[in-house]
């Protein structure tokens, strides 16, 4: 029989030897007054400096510690969801290594989930960074990610989170989707809090993230829209994207034919030529959309699937067992 | 396949429609993989009927315990002929060599010794035969794949390569791959080095490369360079050469429309108008292409990790 843990902490590190024991020591003082049995999942993201060497002696002096070493540096994402695929405990919160959040905050965080929360996001109210290179775009970024997504979260960008384990462990994360876990979760419809935390100013190292990356978050932020509101009905989607051009062809088939049959107008070819691009764009498009429905029947990620993460049964007294996984 | 414990490497040569004497062959390798002090395997993967080679081959295993042969019923290629021969080796690290001379034999420990460091070693012919024009032609195609891929290679022509066993469990080869497998194999986060080995005296390709031969190589090294780049964001590449289709095509059926509507140019004699609505419709399919692509990750994501990991460490009694 394992373990129980009540709580797993997930720390990503890459290339922060200078911080690590640091952030081991502010975790430990952090929760251990909390009395709950916690364990420490720490992912070295193919760090290239004594990162792992002094991971390890970490997890040698205190077994809640287990460290995860990656091939080679993968991104965050990727070390975000090898955390939580490796954590054991119920309810799991990912942090930065670079000790930016505070470990103290960890406490409000799963009062929110014993609230009934599944996902609880930091607000990193008072950052600290430089104004117009990296809080601006954030704010921009939220912002838009909030509108298209529908969840509206001032910080998507702030690592330290809190999940329900039943529910995070079968979001699927990949690419650079960390920054949308939230909206990415939103397809089973968790119920999401938001609280303040603290932020440090960095005081190792240097940031790994830069600025580069807005074109990425669109697309990325484009697929969730896409695959978070109609995967389930893929010819769906297809089909309204090619309303435009079915109009636009049948509009000029109607006139072509209109003008052959009643001669009120010579025969224009610019117009028989642009029904007969639209409909043939139109008609690839619902292909498309029937080969995507094929693709999501072949899958695994049904709708029912995510419906039953988050979902609550009553029952009469009889049976009652109140709130189910 | 049960695994025999007693061997700790397994070298593997698929023989193709390209083979030497591969007696004369077998006796070089015998004699590189008995200096290595290990105890190994041959197997040989016959990729196609060649009657020559399948008797040659079938003696030598009534000759010698350490040999086995896989005869593929048609010639399926190089990639699937090795991945054949990996199902049956039971060695924890994996040689692969050429059915015709390319090294010589006793360079072989060297390879193996060049794994110290590195999950997979190629070996570069050095120094190398050849004319100025084969050696413009060579550079010209590793330039290429080390730009796309970000390695630092100069032989993917030579497959004798000697690898742990966890790479080909990791990288599944198929069609013409196997050339770019130091690139795929550093896609996973292994350790790629390369290693100098003396080149054999009778490596000289007789046949002349066709058309059709140069054509494979440029597909597959665009397959692999999606593969490495774009597996998990189809839409990343999709939609950004069709969002630029699109917006190139927009503007000019605007630009069309505006000088009909308003300065009254007839649409009819322009082709510009076929070319743009054109545009229009091919950066809408590259879109859609893209979000299907998104769709099959997506649906398939739980299955699909993004990271390889080397190793865990747990201290705990539970564990």
């Amino acid at each position: 029989m394992a373990q129980y843990y009540r709580l797993s902490i997930i720390v990503p590190f890459f290339n922060e030897a200078e911080s690590i024991a640091g952030m081991h020591r502010a975790i430990v003082s952090a929760i251990d007054p909390l009395n709950v049995p916690y364990e420490m999942v720490f992912v070295d993201d193919g760090s290239k400096d004594a990162t792992f060497a002094l991971a390890t002696e970490i997890a040698r002096q205190d077994p809640r510690v287990r460290v995860v070493k990656f091939r080679r540096n993968f991104g965050q994402t990727p070390a975000m969801a090898a955390g939580i695929e490796q954590a054991r405990g119920e309810i799991l919160v990912t942090l930065d290594g670079d000790l930016q959040n505070d470990p103290t905050d960890i406490a409000n965080f799963l009062a929110k989930i014993d609230e009934g929360y599944d996902i609880v996001v930091g607000w990193r109210f008072n950052r600290q960074d430089k104004l117009v290179s990296r809080k601006l775009p954030s704010r921009v970024a939220n912002w838009l990610i909030g509108k298209v997504t529908g969840v509206p979260i001032k910080d998507n960008g702030c690592s330290l989170k809190a999940y329900r384990a039943s529910v995070i462990k079968r979001i699927p994360l990949y690419s650079e989707m960390h920054r949308f876990i939230p909206a990415m979760a939103s397809i089973a419809g968790p119920r999401i809090a938001e609280i303040k935390v603290q932020h440090h100013a960095r005081q190792f190292g240097s940031s790994k993230y830069g600025l580069s990356r807005v074109y990425r978050v669109l697309l990325d932020l484009m697929v969730i829209k896409t695959v978070a509101s109609f995967t389930a009905r893929p010819l769906l989607w297809f089909a309204m994207l090619s309303l435009p051009m079915l109009l636009g062809g049948a509009v000029a088939f109607a006139y072509t034919l209109a003008a052959l049959l009643f001669s009120f107008k010579p025969f224009s070819l610019p117009i028989a030529g642009t029904g007969l691009i639209c409909t043939s764009a139109a008609i690839i498009l619902w292909s498309s959309g029937a080969l995507a429905e094929v693709v999501y029947n072949l899958g695994d990620m049904r709708e029912t699937e995510f419906a039953r993460l988050t979902w609550r049964i009553s029952r009469s007294a009889s049976n009652a067992h109140g709130a189910t996984e | 396949m049960q695994r025999n414990p007693d061997i700790q490497l397994s070298a593997i040569v698929p023989v193709g429609r390209r083979h030497g004497d591969l007696r004369a062959l077998h006796a070089e390798y015998r004699g590189g993989l008995n200096d290595t002090r290990l105890s190994w395997e041959l197997i040989y993967v016959l990729d196609g009927a060649y009657a020559d080679a399948a008797t040659t081959l079938d003696a030598l295993v009534k000759e010698e315990p350490r040999i086995s042969v896989v005869h593929l019923s048609r010639a399926f290629g190089e990639s699937t002929a090795l991945m054949v021969g990996f199902s049956q080796a039971s060695g924890d690290l994996i040689l692969t060599l050429p059915a015709y001379h390319q090294i010589s034999g006793d360079q072989i420990p060297k390879l193996l010794q060049a794994l110290d460091s590195a999950d997979i070693v190629v070996s570069q012919r050095w120094p190398r035969a050849g004319g100025p024009f084969e050696s413009l032609r060579r550079g010209a195609f590793h330039g290429l794949v080390n730009w796309m891929t970000g390695l630092d290679l100069h032989d993917l022509g030579c497959s004798a390569r000697a690898m742990k066993r966890q790479v080909l469990e990791d990288v599944a080869l198929y069609g013409d791959q196997h050339r770019l497998l130091p690139a795929l194999a550093d896609r996973q986060g292994f350790r790629v080095r390369e290693c100098r080995v003396t080149q054999s005296p009778q490596d000289h390709f007789a046949g002349r490369y066709r058309t059709r031969d140069y054509a494979h190589r440029i597909l597959d090294l665009f397959a692999v360079f999606f593969l490495v780049r774009f597996t998990k964001k189809p839409l990343r590449f999709f939609g950004m050469v069709g969002a630029a289709t699109l917006s190139v095509g927009s503007i000019l059926v605007i630009y069309l429309v505006t000088d009909r509507l308003i300065f009254g140019h007839s649409l009819a004699d322009r082709p510009a108008l076929l070319l743009s609505s054109l545009l229009v419709v091919l950066g809408l399919q590259l879109f859609a292409l893209g979000l299907l692509g998104e769709l099959i990750i997506f649906t398939h994501a739980r299955d699909l990790r993004d990271y390889k990991i080397d190793r865990i460490v747990d201290f705990s009694t539970d564990a």
